[in-house]
């Protein structure tokens, strides 16, 4: 270490120990502080945890009760089925209809009075 | 160590250990927050706290008081980012309220060498702490700052100079 170091560290010791005499707390206070900061934060944990618990529980019971009932299943009875069951006939008045003029539509077959051998060509 | 003085959840830290150090940690904490008393026993309990927790957990790669002086360090660090977050809000939302929260208690009275100290910059002024008033060396020092030893020697080298220009002067 040289001079100047010795010298500086002598110097800055004291100011340090003057700006900072008797202003430490009891060690055994501040950790003591710590210590019940520490349990105080796990008893807040655990209790968040139970709190998320009961309300997981509680939602699947809810959701559990939201459920359609069961029900007794039984074969289908062939009579009541049929029974149950109408049919009707297909009928047409659903389809488009469909209507033309027959003077208008049809279109005009061209005719011919002129024979070969006695039949209308 | 005493068996039953081990931290649970740190197995290399005892409570006896960390008693030994309280006041130099304490005095790091105190000069991380601008000497304010209340702020500093906050930043030395939450440390406890995290040493307790596991959070912090100390492995014996560093000395302990070098890794309780860094957990200090940066739980200082995480006070200040929040602080600033806070002072920009206040700031955007009225600019005189922020110069309010700002201003912080001066520091006691000390001998002229300590107050040419407290102008350094504030790297500079963190390793001549660490190195003249907590007795640590450049590289355990660099440790708790969290730069390299290289950085670390730089700082130290021009505080030094700094403060031997200043020592000249008187």
């Amino acid at each position: 270490m040289t001079d100047i170091e010795h010298t500086l560290r002598e110097a800055l010791q004291q100011g340090q120990k003057d700006a900072e005499a008797g202003r430490a707390p009891d060690f055994d206070t501040v950790f003591a502080a710590a210590e019940a900061s520490v349990s105080q934060r796990r008893r807040r944990t655990t209790a968040m945890g139970g709190i998320a618990a009961a309300i997981v529980v509680a939602a699947v019971l809810v959701i559990g009760q939201m459920r359609p009932a069961e029900r007794d299943w039984q074969y289908v009875d062939p009579d009541e089925f049929a029974n149950s069951t109408s049919w009707a006939a297909p009928s047409d008045v659903l389809l488009p209809e469909h209507r033309f003029d027959i003077f208008g539509d049809i279109p005009v077959l061209i005719e011919s009075t002129d024979t070969d051998e006695g039949a209308l060509l | 160590m005493r068996d039953s003085d081990v931290l649970v959840n740190n197995p290399h830290v005892s409570r006896s250990a960390l008693e030994a150090m309280h006041g130099q940690v304490f005095g790091w904490a105190l000069s991380r927050c601008d000497f304010e008393q209340a702020v500093a026993e906050d930043l030395v309990q939450q440390a406890y706290v995290e040493l307790l927790t596991g959070k912090a957990r100390f492995d014996g790669q560093s000395s302990l008081k070098t890794f309780v002086f860094a957990v200090v360090q940066n739980l200082s660090r995480n006070r200040y980012r929040r602080l600033a977050a806070r002072m920009r809000l206040l700031g955007k939302a009225a600019p005189e309220a922020g110069a309010d929260v700002a201003q912080l208690e001066e520091p006691a009275e000390h001998n002229e060498l300590w107050k040419a100290v407290q102008e350094l910059p504030a790297r500079q002024r963190d390793i001549v702490e660490l190195v003249f008033c907590r007795d640590m060396t450049i590289e355990e020092a660099s440790a708790v700052m969290g730069v390299t030893t290289g950085t670390g020697r730089v700082h130290y080298d021009r505080a030094k100079k700094t403060l031997k220009g200043r020592l000249a002067n008187d």
